[in-house]
C-alpha cells in the first residue's frame, strides 16, 4: 500500500498544479483497506479484502461553475492527469445554482482521540475467532442457524484548499450483523454492533451473537399479528431507521428535492419536550467521527431538536448562505447516482439523548403494545408528509400483562412525523446503529411511541 | 485495456502458485460522466474513471475475495496474499464445490449504434435540458442523468476468457406534483441499455413527458373511494406494476442463495425454501415467470455472467408451479443441478453473486379490453409508489400512483388515490385469472442486494394483469 507521504504528494501537486488554472480548488486523498467476513449457516462464505488509494477534486473552474471527479492514483503523473481531464470536463459544464463558496479561512482542528485502532492491521487474523465465538454464543442461546458479516476498515485521508485549509484523519471502524435462525424460516433474531476499535470489542460482538440467539429462541411460536393500532415499542435498530429519519431529514437539499418533511417546520414542536437530538460529530466510538469537513469546516455539535423543538439544518458554506446563517462543518461530497458526487450537506453521527426509563418500565403499559426487535425495506408514499411503511422483521412480540407473546407477518403503516410528535418514552438503553437500513450512524435507546398503525396482507 | 488484462492473467498464475485450487480475476475499467438538476437547473456534474481488479480464489473449498485499484503486480501479489489467507481462515467443513469446470472463451457486447463515449458533454447537456422541459409545471423535479460505459475481463484458471462490453444511460427523476388532493411523488428510473441512439429509440423525452402529466393528474384528480374497502374486488395491473411483482415475488424468492441461507443476513431467506421444484403450486395456471437476461437493450442484458457461464432463459414459474430457481456455479452443485448463467457483479470490487437479469410475466391470450369488460367493480392500478415485502419474499405491499376505478365494465375518470394492495406472495400469485398479449418492460430498475451494496441495473415487466376477488389493504 502507498504511504501516507505518497498520498500528501498526490494531493500537494494536485493542489499546485491546478492552482493557476482554476479560481479555487479542494484536493482529497484517501488510502482505505478493508475486509469483511460473511457466514451463514454457522460458516464462513467468503473472506474479502479491498485496498484503494483514491484522489477526489472538487474544482471552483470561476464563480458558480464547478466540477467533481475521483479516480485512483498510483504517481504524481496520474494526480496531474486528473487535473486535467477534471478542469477540461468542468469548464463545458453550465454554472451551479447550487453553489455559493467554500470554506475561506485557515483553522485548527481538535484532536479526536480514540477514532483509530493502532491494531487494526493484526485484527484480519483475530477476526475469524471472532466471528466464531459470535456464532457459538448465537447457538448456545438457542439458535440453530446463524448468518451475518463482519466488516472492517482503516483509512488514512488528506485534504488540502488551494483557499487555505488543510488537514489530515486516520480511522477505523467495524460493524457485526449477526442474524440467528431455528430451522424454521419464521423464527429469527438479529444482533448489531458497530464501532471504532475491533479489537477491544470482542465481548460486544459475542453479545451481538447471543442477543441474536436469544431473539430467535423466543420468537418460537410466533402467531400471526392482528392489524390494528398498537403502542409501538422500537429497538434501538429499528427506531434508528424510523424516527432517526426526522433529524436525517434536517437538511436544506433534502428539504429542496422535496424529500424532507421539515421544509416549514423549523421552530416548530415536532416531538415530545423530553427529546433532544444533536448531530455530533465528536461522540466516542461514532463512526461518522470527523474534526473537519470536505471544504475544511471545523465540525460542531449541532442541536437538531432541543425539547421537541426542531432547531436547526446542518449546513455547509452553500447552503449557509441560502438560509443566511454558519456552516455547522457539514460539507460532504455525497454520491448521486452512478459516478456523480456532489458537495452537499449531511448529518455526522445523530445522537438522540438518552432516556430513563429500563426495558421493564416500557412494557408496562395499559395499552395493547408491540415490540418490534427489527426492521426493514422502509419505503413512502411521500417524503414530505411522511407517509410511509416497514416491515418488522425478526422476533416482535405482543405485550400482554408484561408478558411477551411472539407475533409474525405485520407492516407498520404510519407516518414518520405523527409517530416522531407520539413518542412517549426514551428507554436508558441508548446504543450506536449502523447497517443495512440505518446508513448514519445514530445513537438512539429503545423508543415507545404511541397509537401506531399495524397492517397485514389481506391474503 | 491490454495492462489490466496481463495484470489479470498473472493474477490467475500467482494464486494457482499459492495453491489456489481455483482463481478467477475481473478486470474492469469503467468511464462514467453525471449530470445533476433540480427543477430545470444544473446543481452539479462530475466524471468518475474507476479501473481495477477483483480476484476470487478456492482454497480447499474456501472461497477468499480481493480487489485492488492500482494495476501493479505487488499490489496483485498482496491482495491475493490477503485473499488467499482469509480463504484458509475459513476452514469450512462444507468445502464449496464450483462443480465441472468452465471453459468458455467468448467477446459480446450489447447493441449499440453510437458509443456513449463520443458523445460530447454539451448534447448530454442538451438532452438533459429538453427532458426538464417536459418537467415543467411540477412543484418539484430532480434528475440524475449518467451514462457510462464498462469494459470488462474475465479469465479464470480453468480457461475461460471473456471480454465484454455493456453501456448504459441511467436517467433517475424524483418528481412533485402538487394538486386538490395534496402532493403527489414518484420516483422513476428510465435506465437506457445500449449507445445514445437509445434516447430516440427509447423514447425517453415522450416518456417523461408522458410520466409528468401523469402525477400531475393523479395530484389533482385522485380520490379515496372508500367504497372499495366494502369487500373483495377484481384488479387489473399494467405492465410496470406486473414487473415488480414478478420481480419482488418472484424473482428474489427464485435466488439459490437465497432459498440455501446464504442471504441470511442481508437480503435474507426465501418461502421457496419449503416447497418442491415442479411440485409446489404458488400461482393459478395463469401464472408464467420468466427471466432472461439475453433480451437486447435491457438493464439485465449479459451474453455470459461474471463466472464465464453462457446466459439462457430461465422459467423460475411454470403455469403456477415453482420450476427453476436461479443459480450460479456453487449454488448449482448445492442444488444438485447446474449453474443456470445468473452470476453478477456490479464492480470490479464485489463478488459475483447470483441476481436477476429482466424478470417478467410471460404474455397471456387477453387484451386489455377483454381483461376489464367482466369486472364489475375494480381498481386498474397502472403504475406504483411505495413498496416493500418481507425478506421470506412472502408479505408484500404496492400502494397504486395512476389508477382508476372500474365499474360495470369499464375503466371510468374516476381516479383512485392511493389503492393498497397488501397480500401475500402465494395469495397474490394465485389471484391471477388472465394476462394480456402485451409484453413490456415498463419497469427499468437497480436491484439491491448483498452487503456491501450492490446495485445492478435489471428490466421487469409483463403484460396487463387481472386479479380476481382481492381485499384492499386500504385507499387513500
Amino acid at each position: 500500500m502507498a504511504g501516507f507521504d505518497e498520498l500528501k504528494s498526490y494531493v500537494d501537486i494536485a493542489i499546485d498544479y491546478s492552482k493557476d488554472k482554476v479560481e479555487g480548488v479542494i484536493a482529497r486523498g484517501f488510502m482505505s483497506s478493508g475486509s469483511q467476513i460473511r457466514f451463514s449457516q454457522n460458516a464462513i462464505d467468503i473472506g474479502k479484502r479491498w485496498d484503494e488509494v483514491r484522489l477526489e477534486l472538487f474544482m471552483i473552474i470561476e464563480g458558480t461553475q464547478t466540477g467533481y471527479s475521483e479516480r485512483s492514483v498510483t504517481s504524481e503523473e496520474d494526480a496531474k492527469q486528473a487535473v486535467k481531464d477534471t478542469i477540461a470536463f468542468s469548464k463545458k459544464l453550465p454554472e451551479s445554482m447550487f453553489f455559493a463558496g467554500v470554506e475561506e479561512d485557515t483553522h485548527s482542528y481538535r484532536d479526536l482521540k480514540g477514532a483509530y485502532d493502532e491494531k487494526i492491521d493484526d485484527f484480519t487474523e483475530k477476526a475469524p475467532g471472532f466471528v466464531n465465538a459470535a456464532i457459538d454464543a448465537a447457538v448456545s442461546e438457542g439458535a440453530k442457524r446463524v448468518a451475518g458479516a463482519l466488516k472492517f476498515s482503516k483509512e488514512l485521508s488528506f485534504f488540502k484548499s488551494s483557499y487555505g485549509p488543510q488537514g489530515s484523519k486516520k480511522m477505523t471502524e467495524y460493524d457485526l450483523n449477526v442474524r440467528a435462525f431455528q430451522d424454521e424460516l419464521d423464527y429469527s433474531g438479529q444482533g448489531l454492533e458497530c464501532g471504532t476499535k475491533p479489537n477491544q470489542d470482542e465481548k460486544g460482538m459475542v453479545a451481538a451473537g447471543a442477543k441474536a440467539g436469544r431473539l430467535s429462541k423466543q420468537a418460537i411460536g410466533a402467531v400471526q399479528g392482528d392489524p390494528g393500532t398498537y403502542d409501538l415499542i422500537l429497538s434501538p435498530t429499528v427506531g434508528a431507521n424510523v424516527l432517526g429519519s426526522i433529524p436525517d431529514a434536517a437538511n436544506p437539499f433534502a428539504i429542496l428535492i422535496g424529500l424532507s418533511p421539515l421544509g416549514d417546520k423549523m421552530g416548530e414542536q415536532i416531538g415530545p419536550d423530553f427529546l433532544s437530538v444533536t448531530d455530533n460529530p465528536w461522540i466516542p466510538n461514532g463512526l461518522a467521527c470527523a474534526s473537519f469537513d470536505f471544504e475544511g469546516t471545523p465540525t460542531q455539535q449541532t442541536e437538531i431538536i432541543k425539547d421537541g423543538v426542531l432547531r436547526s439544518f446542518v449546513h455547509n458554506t452553500t447552503t449557509a448562505k441560502m438560509y443566511e446563517t454558519s456552516s455547522t462543518g457539514s460539507s460532504r461530497m455525497l454520491g448521486l447516482g452512478e459516478g456523480l458526487k456532489m458537495l452537499l450537506p449531511n448529518s455526522s453521527n445523530m445522537v438522540f439523548e438518552n432516556g430513563n426509563h429500563s426495558f421493564e418500565e416500557l412494557i408496562e403499559n395499559s395499552k395493547p403494545t408491540i415490540y418490534v426487535t427489527s426492521n426493514w425495506y422502509t419505503r413512502y408514499q411521500n417524503y414530505q408528509t411522511g407517509e410511509f411503511s416497514t416491515i418488522p422483521r425478526d422476533a416482535m412480540f405482543l405485550i400482554e400483562n408484561g408478558e411477551m407473546k411472539p407475533i409474525k407477518n405485520l407492516r407498520i403503516s404510519d407516518n414518520t412525523l405523527r409517530m416522531f410528535a407520539n413518542i412517549d418514552a426514551l428507554g436508558n438503553d441508548r446504543k450506536q446503529v449502523y447497517w443495512w437500513e440505518v446508513e448514519i450512524p445514530t445513537f438512539m435507546p429503545t423508543i415507545r411511541v404511541s397509537d401506531c398503525r399495524m397492517t397485514a396482507a389481506t391474503q | 485495456m491490454k495492462d489490466g488484462k496481463d495484470l489479470a492473467e498473472y493474477c490467475i498464475e500467482y494464486g494457482r502458485s499459492l495453491g489456489g485450487d481455483y482463481v478467477e480475476a475481473r478486470f474492469v475499467k469503467q468511464i462514467t460522466r453525471g449530470l445533476a438538476y433540480r427543477n430545470g437547473e444544473p446543481v452539479s456534474g462530475g466524471m468518475q474513471p474507476t479501473t481495477g481488479i477483483g480476484v476470487r480464489i478456492l482454497v480447499d473449498g474456501n472461497m477468499g475475495f480481493g480487489s485492488f485499484d492500482r494495476l501493479e503486480k505487488t499490489i496483485a501479489e498482496e491482495t491475493i496474499n490477503a485473499a488467499f489467507k482469509m480463504a484458509k481462515a475459513a476452514k469450512r467443513k462444507d468445502k464449496i464445490d464450483l462443480g465441472e469446470p468452465v471453459s468458455n472463451k467468448a467477446k459480446w457486447s450489447v447493441d449499440l449504434k453510437q458509443r456513449l463515449a463520443n458523445v460530447d458533454l454539451d448534447t448530454l447537456m442538451a438532452t438533459a435540458t429538453e427532458m426538464n422541459e417536459k418537467m415543467q409545471g411540477l412543484a418539484q423535479y430532480t434528475m440524475l442523468f449518467n451514462p457510462y460505459e464498462i469494459d470488462k475481463f474475465l479469465v479464470t484458471s480453468e480457461g475461460t476468457e471473456i471480454d465484454a462490453f455493456t453501456s448504459y444511460i441511467r436517467i433517475f427523476l424524483l418528481l412533485t406534483a402538487k394538486g386538490k388532493t395534496g402532493s403527489e411523488q414518484r420516483m422513476i428510473d428510465m435506465t437506457q441499455c445500449g449507445g445514445w441512439e437509445r434516447i430516440k429509440e427509447g423514447r425517453v423525452i415522450e416518456n417523461v413527458e408522458d410520466e409528468v402529466d401523469r402525477l400531475k393528474k393523479t395530484a389533482e384528480k385522485a380520490e379515496k373511494v372508500e367504497s372499495l374497502m366494502d369487500q373483495p374486488i377484481d384488479m387489473i395491473v399494467g405492465p410496470e406494476v406486473a414487473g415488480i411483482i414478478a420481480h419482488e415475488n418472484v424473482g428474489h424468492p427464485s435466488e439459490g442463495d437465497r432459498i440455501m441461507g446464504r442471504e441470511g443476513a442481508q437480503a435474507g431467506e426465501s418461502f421457496w425454501r419449503d416447497l418442491k421444484l415442479g411440485e409446489s403450486r404458488v400461482g393459478s395456471d395463469a401464472v408464467t415467470v420468466s427471466e432472461d437476461p439475453t433480451i437486447p437493450n435491457t438493464g439485465g442484458f449479459y451474453l455470459y455472467d461474471d463466472e464465464g457461464v453462457k446466459s439462457r432463459k430461465r422459467v423460475l414459474i411454470k403455469s403456477g408451479i415453482i420450476n427453476e430457481p436461479l443459480l450460479n456455479r456453487e449454488f448449482g452443485v448445492k442444488f444438485g443441478m447446474e449453474s443456470n448463467g445468473s452470476s453478477r457483479s456490479v464492480a470490479y470490487n464485489r463478488e459475483p453473486l447470483i441476481r436477476m437479469a429482466n424478470t417478467y410475466f410471460e404474455p397471456g391470450d387477453h387484451s386489455f379490453d377483454e381483461l376489464v369488460e367482466d369486472i364489475k367493480l375494480g381498481v386498474y392500478m397502472r403504475s406504483f409508489m411505495e413498496w416493500n415485502i418481507d425478506d421470506r419474499r412472502y408479505q408484500s405491499k404496492y400502494s397504486g400512483a395512476e389508477s382508476y376505478l372500474i365499474k360495470d365494465g369499464e375503466i371510468t375518470d374516476i381516479m383512485v388515490r392511493r389503492p393498497v394492495l397488501e397480500t401475500t406472495s402465494v395469495g397474490l400469485l394465485s389471484a391471477v385469472d388472465a394476462v394480456t398479449k402485451n409484453l413490456r418492460f415498463d419497469f427499468p430498475g437497480t436491484c439491491g442486494k448483498s452487503d456491501p451494496m450492490q446495485g445492478v441495473p435489471v428490466y421487469a415487466g409483463g403484460g396487463d394483469i387481472r386479479f380476481r376477488g382481492i381485499r384492499l389493504g386500504g385507499v387513500g
